[in-house]
């Protein structure tokens, strides 16, 4: 590290500083006041769980997943769909080749794998924890659904991709997982719909509990404790969608040279 | 005063991201530039985590320190480990 680092960097420190005291003081915009909720928050607050006020609920403890899933679902559904358009294109780029067994070195020394194996399984376990309280603490299909991943990452560094290819990690299966997490999301968004046009009610697409003119709702208890209505399903199969997502895009990054190459020659000569 | 020791603890963190952010754009070294770029994602969760939203660590921590680092090392490895 040179001394001109050190000072453009200690300069740019020294601009975040004067910024933030500018602000701070007023100077580039006035300055919220703290102790004041703004009205929508207040309302977000009062209504996500608000059994009194049904129609305007979302019956889940956890603000942040209802607003998710609930009342901003149609957002958090193209969301989705984005990143399942990313994933396709990096498959599509890859297309037609194959992991082929026996051409790395087999992953690293036993004392890692060994280690590996016993924290796979929890950081799953956390991955799952984290979903399935989605609606009631903090967390929910997306963060679950990342920390799975980071398993698969695990696995990939330490054993290697043949061995993943050998438990049946495979590109087709995470490509199906993740289209089922999808399309059980989109069902899910028009469920009560289908009912609501199969029992001549009114309903809406991502239609939780009640709304004003329908009655139709998700049950909102199971056994005495709030499952946020539809918010259970839609952390599931989020969950579902990103672990799958991710691990198939680490996957199809990590194929070795030899495994493209030989897909885009043969593609070249016909 | 544990809002002002988190105020305290945000602006160290902040200060630090800056500095690791500024490191990661001039590192010659692709690698260790992937790891002060994972430092400052470290720095931005506790942050979040500050500003009681945990929601958003929760996505963070893996994303920010397991997935993203791990792609980019990935692809690091399929080209030059020193940028030119």
């Amino acid at each position: 590290m040179k001394v001109t680092d050190l000072v453009v960097a200690a300069s740019i420190v020294a601009l975040a500083l004067l910024l933030s005291y500018a602000m701070f003081l007023g100077g580039i915009g006035p300055v919220p006041v703290r102790s004041e909720l703004r009205t929508l928050a207040l309302n977000y607050i009062l209504l996500t769980y608000n059994p009194a006020k049904i129609i305007y609920s979302a019956l889940a403890p956890e603000g942040v997943t209802a607003i998710v899933w609930d009342y901003r679902g149609l957002d958090t559904y193209f969301e989705t769909a984005v990143m399942f358009l990313a994933i396709i294109s990096v498959v599509a780029l890859t297309h037609g080749c194959k992991v082929r067994i026996g051409l790395g070195k087999g992953g690293m020394s036993l004392i890692v794998k060994t280690t590996t194996r016993i924290l796979m399984p929890l950081i799953v376990l956390a991955g799952v924890s984290i979903t399935m309280h989605g609606w009631l603490t903090p967390g929910g299909g997306f963060q679950g659904g990342a920390t799975i991943a980071v398993a698969t990452v695990l696995a990939l560094v330490t054993y290697s991709i043949d061995t993943l290819a050998k438990h049946g990690i495979r590109k087709k299966i995470l490509l199906a997982m993740r289209s089922t997490g999808l399309i059980g999301i989109a069902l899910t968004a028009v469920a009560l719909l289908i009912i609501g046009l199969a029992v001549g009610v009114n309903a809406y697409i991502f239609q939780n509990q009640e709304r004003i003119g329908s009655p139709l709702a998700f049950p909102a208890y199971f056994s005495g404790t709030p499952t946020g209505g539809s918010l259970l399903f839609y952390n599931l199969f989020e969950a579902f969608a990103v672990s799958a997502g991710l691990s198939l895009a680490i996957i199809v990054t990590s194929l070795r040279e030899e495994e493209v190459k030989e897909t885009l020659r043969g593609e070249g000569v016909e | 005063m544990i809002d002002l020791i988190a105020a305290l603890l945000m602006a160290v963190a902040a200060v630090t991201s800056i500095v690791f952010t500024y490191l990661a754009v001039v590192e010659k070294n692709l690698i260790q530039a992937v790891v002060f770029s994972a430092v400052q994602s470290t720095m931005y969760a506790l942050i979040y985590f500050l500003l009681m939203a945990p929601d958003i660590v929760l996505v963070y921590l893996p994303v920010g320190v397991g997935i993203y680092p791990a792609i980019i090392l990935l692809l690091i490895k399929k080209t030059d480990k020193v940028d030119e």
